[in-house]
């Protein structure tokens, strides 16, 4: 397939590692990547703090960056800026462009389990892992079932990763709690962001996990300066990440 | 223009369209009701005695008598020491209140009482103990059988019972006894 | 604007964190009535049929209220209910207090009401020379505390239970140091006992008002509202116009999820329907608008209207469990609260005590999505330019910012740098709340799109 990445602000200039280990992995999996340029912010920050005409010329230069690419699916390695691209997207554009655009957007992990699942991974990860399943992947993505939500049980995070030789999956406690980064959240309620993001650490270090893996960048960072607050014996991983050194 | 008036003409200005309502289509679970029954009635700290019926509650009944306590049944054939008083008030020093229950329900361990079996409306709720009386073949698995079925003429007072009363108001620690009966047992007929 | 910032959700919460053990125990209780939440879920297979029926209902009802109101009315009036309509909270006291003045009332009990909250009935009756007490337990101890509730359901959950048994000791002549829950519940039930006896009417809150029978239904695990409601021989219930559903059938519906979720019961202790008054009484209904019309009007906020205050959202919400219920500048706490709160909050601030995480929203039981509600009262506060937290001085230059591939790109090539060359300490203070709680990210070398151009272009 021929792949556009959508790679937000955060993940190109904060954790660059994630988006090659998300250009490699699908690299390796036989996809055509390419990087269009002229990507910005999804507007996320503005939005979620109600300013949406400020949110409006940063959102249309992202979609614009991916209007008229050449591609089968536009993939993003975080879910939290993949949601609020959708949704600003539509806010701000719902020209038929626009949605082809939308239409092509997937999250990483979707990808890999709803549209060009990993046939076989060629290496063991011999590793206990401690899945962080962020929000707006769980409850607004369907990446998993929350656990709010009862009946039948679905986890794609869970299940792409589950294929690889020897790697050993567990779960905090209270699985799917916020761990408090919330985006400018983290700044406006310091006390109550940096609670959140210091239970969550602890919760992830109590499993005795060596990695607390995720698929939202922006959760990650917050956990990791948790973590390393806090001293604890773990560290953050993207899905990326693992599954790139599994191929 | 009255208040009601002025609420009535804000609600034209709603937003949302008109909304159909929703066919209440439920499949009960009706395996082994008075099981489930009394599997939910220990849930909410009620007991259920399923053998001896009336007899064994007269039995009780007579214990508690002969023991001193104030007793009153709203139970064609319970016989108490008490009867309906003039005022509900009276009513504060029962210790067990013997009540006819309409319905019993699986899921959740109600009962159904009707104040034409109570007396006064708050005998179940002021006795210090209460015994309610049910048929097994009155229960019935979930609530929304239970509406079907639960007497309620115009001008009635009913109410669904599901064991004794209970707070965890401090520190969530559930303490069985608040401000009605501190127990219940169930007799089945 | 001292006042407005030292009540700001942010402030309130931050005081609130400093005694971090405190906030654990707040936590870990709340946590304890979601878990039981979801065992008593997870145990209807029809859990999420029930939520979705509930959710239609409701909004079946809010799109015909005025029908169903107008039913209900008519329906009580034939079972000798009177009915009375107060477009806000200052007419429905004032019809309270006439009622109570006309029988002469001294003294009320009441069950828990989180409308008269809402309405400030008590300080308004209590001016007028009527004592009311809370039968609750727990609004009883917040009432002796003189405290407003922090939760509605379990209004005292804040405190422990020392702080409960130092209270009655002062108040209701308890052993000095008892704190058994037992003793203290008991010794709380025989001081009601005698309120009860000796009240001259009750008020209670509605859980639904039943429109084709002109029933009201009361729910309470104490047994508080029926031993008020059927002792004086007058009764009150005061309900929002939100508070009608259809008919019975209606009504078993949100019976079966109410206390499921709000404390993992199947049911309450007591569901009673009052369908006229006992023998010899009089029963009123006050049916209050308080701005329910006014929220009906917007779309997305018309959907806070479906909730049955069963308070689930709170118990699962992380900065609720985290900040309490003080820190919300409004009387009902949580995500429900800053649905129907945020209007009058002046500080602006609680639309922002929320990390739009949507536990909330899978959570109720009648499926008001909260944090599409929440998120829509931060836009109409950016609308109304009421921003909190300096965003409206900030935000328009963010917004700018982020729009440029060439500021973001030279910036952060900037911010990169002083991450790998200073020492954490001197960032430390320039790096604001960020770095006073977390250490800051370990800076990587180049941007991804330099990478990019360096190794694929």
């Amino acid at each position: 397939m021929k792949i556009a990445l959508f790679i937000p602000c955060l993940v190109n200039q904060m954790v660059p590692e994630v988006g090659v280990a998300t250009l490699e992995l699908l690299e390796k999996l036989g996809h055509q990547v390419i990087l269009p340029s002229g990507q910005t912010c999804c507007g996320q920050p503005m939005t979620n703090s109600g300013c949406f005409n400020e949110a409006k010329k940063t959102t249309l230069k992202l979609l614009n960056a991916f209007k008229g690419v050449e591609c089968d699916a536009i993939v993003c390695p975080a879910a939290s800026c993949l949601v609020a691209a959708k949704e600003n997207f539509h806010e701000f554009d719902d020209s038929p462009e626009a949605q082809a655009v939308i239409a092509k957007l997937y999250e990483l992990t979707e990808f890999l389990h709803d549209v060009a699942p990993i046939p076989a991974f060629s290496k063991p990860f011999p590793h206990k892992i401690s899945l962080q399943m962020s929000c707006h992947g769980i409850r607004m993505l369907d990446l998993a079932t929350p656990s709010e939500q009862m009946g039948p049980r679905m986890n794609k995070f869970e299940a792409v990763l589950a294929a690889i030789p020897e790697i050993d999956i567990v779960y905090p406690d209270r699985r799917d709690e916020c761990c408090g980064f919330g985006g400018t959240f983290a700044v406006d309620e310091g006390a109550v962001s940096a609670k959140m993001g210091k239970d969550k650490a602890q919760a992830h270090a109590a499993t005795g996990a060596k990695y607390a893996v995720g698929f939202d960048p922006s959760c990650l960072l917050h956990i990791d300066g948790m973590v390393r607050r806090q001293k604890l014996p773990i560290e953050t991983r993207h899905i990326a990440q693992i599954i790139n050194a599994a191929l | 223009m009255s208040s009601k008036q002025e609420i009535l003409n804000a609600l034209k200005s709603a937003a949302i369209s008109p909304q159909a309502m929703p066919c209440i289509d439920i499949a009960p679970r009706i395996d082994d009701l008075v099981g489930q029954f009394e599997t939910s009635l220990n849930t909410v700290a009620g007991t259920l005695h399923r053998d001896g019926g009336l007899s064994a509650l007269q039995t009780t009944v007579d214990e508690h008598i002969a023991k001193g306590m104030q007793i009153i049944s709203m139970v064609d054939g319970i016989i108490g020491n008490r009867e309906v008083s003039d005022t509900a008030h009276e009513l504060k020093d029962i210790d067990y209140a013997v009540i006819p229950g309409d319905l019993g329900v699986a899921e959740n361990g109600a009962i159904w009482v009707n104040n034409k079996s109570l007396g006064h409306r708050v005998t179940p709720f002021i006795c210090e103990n209460l015994l309610l009386v049910i048929e097994a073949k009155s229960i019935v698995a979930n609530m929304h059988q239970a509406a079907k079925l639960m007497t309620l003429a115009t001008g009635e007072f009913g109410t669904f019972i599901a064991g004794p009363s209970k707070t965890a108001d401090i520190e969530q620690a559930l303490v069985v006894g608040a401000h009605g009966a501190c127990s219940l047992n169930v007799y089945l007929t | 604007m001292s006042t407005s910032k030292s009540n700001v959700h942010a402030h309130k919460a931050e005081i609130f964190c400093k005694d971090e053990s405190r906030v654990d125990w707040h936590s870990k209780a709340l946590w304890m009535l979601r878990e039981k939440r979801d065992r008593a879920a997870g145990s209807l297979p029809e859990w999420e049929q029930l939520r979705h029926i509930g959710s239609e209902m409701k909004l079946h009802t809010l799109t015909h209220l005025a029908q169903y109101l107008e039913e209900f009315e008519q329906n009580c009036v034939a079972n000798n209910i009177k009915v009375h309509w107060a477009k806000d909270g200052a007419e429905h006291n004032q019809i309270v207090h006439q009622i109570l003045a006309k029988h002469q009332v001294k003294k009320v009990v009441k069950s828990k009401s989180m409308l008269t909250e809402e309405c400030h009935m008590n300080p308004y009756l209590e001016d007028r020379g009527i004592e009311v007490i809370d039968t609750d337990l727990g609004e009883r101890i917040i009432q002796l505390a003189k405290m407003p509730p922090s939760h509605i359901v379990v209004p005292a959950i804040h405190m422990k239970k020392e702080e409960v048994g130092d209270l009655f000791h002062e108040k209701l002549g308890t052993n000095a140091g008892a704190s058994d829950p037992l003793y203290l519940t008991r010794a709380a039930r025989s001081h009601l006992r005698e309120q009860f006896l000796s009240a001259d009417a009750a008020m209670t809150g509605v859980n639904m008002a039943v429109a084709d029978t002109g029933a009201v239904v009361v729910c309470t695990n104490e047994g508080n509202a029926d031993m008020g409601a059927n002792l004086p021989k007058l009764q009150l219930h005061s309900m929002g116009i939100d508070k009608v559903v259809p008919d019975l059938d209606s009504a078993a519906v949100l019976l079966r999820t109410l206390a499921r979720n709000a404390t993992g019961q199947p049911i309450t202790t007591y569901s009673s329907f009052y369908r006229g008054p006992q023998e010899g009484g009089e029963m009123h209904v006050i049916i209050v608008d308080n701005g329910r019309t006014e929220m009906l009007k917007d779309k997305i906020l018309a959907e806070s209207l479906k909730c049955i205050r069963c308070g689930g959202c709170l118990n699962t919400c992380p900065v609720y469990r985290r900040s309490g219920g003080y820190s919300y500048n409004y009387t009902i706490p949580g995500p429900i609260g800053i649905a129907v709160g945020a209007q009058n909050d002046d500080t602006n601030s609680i639309p922002w005590a929320c990390t739009l995480c949507g536990s909330c929203t899978y959570v109720c039981p009648t499926k008001v999505p909260l944090d599409k509600i929440i998120h829509h009262h931060r836009r109409l506060k950016a609308e109304a330019g009421k921003l909190p937290y300096g965003k409206s001085s900030y935000m328009p230059l963010v917004g700018k910012f982020m729009a440029s591939e060439t500021a973001l790109n030279c910036s952060m090539g900037i911010a990169r740098t002083a991450l790998k060359i200073l020492p954490g300490s001197v960032l430390k203070p320039f790096s604001g709340a960020w770095g006073k709680y977390r250490e800051l990210p370990v800076a990587p070398n180049s941007s991804f799109e330099a990478w990019f151009k360096k190794n694929r272009g």
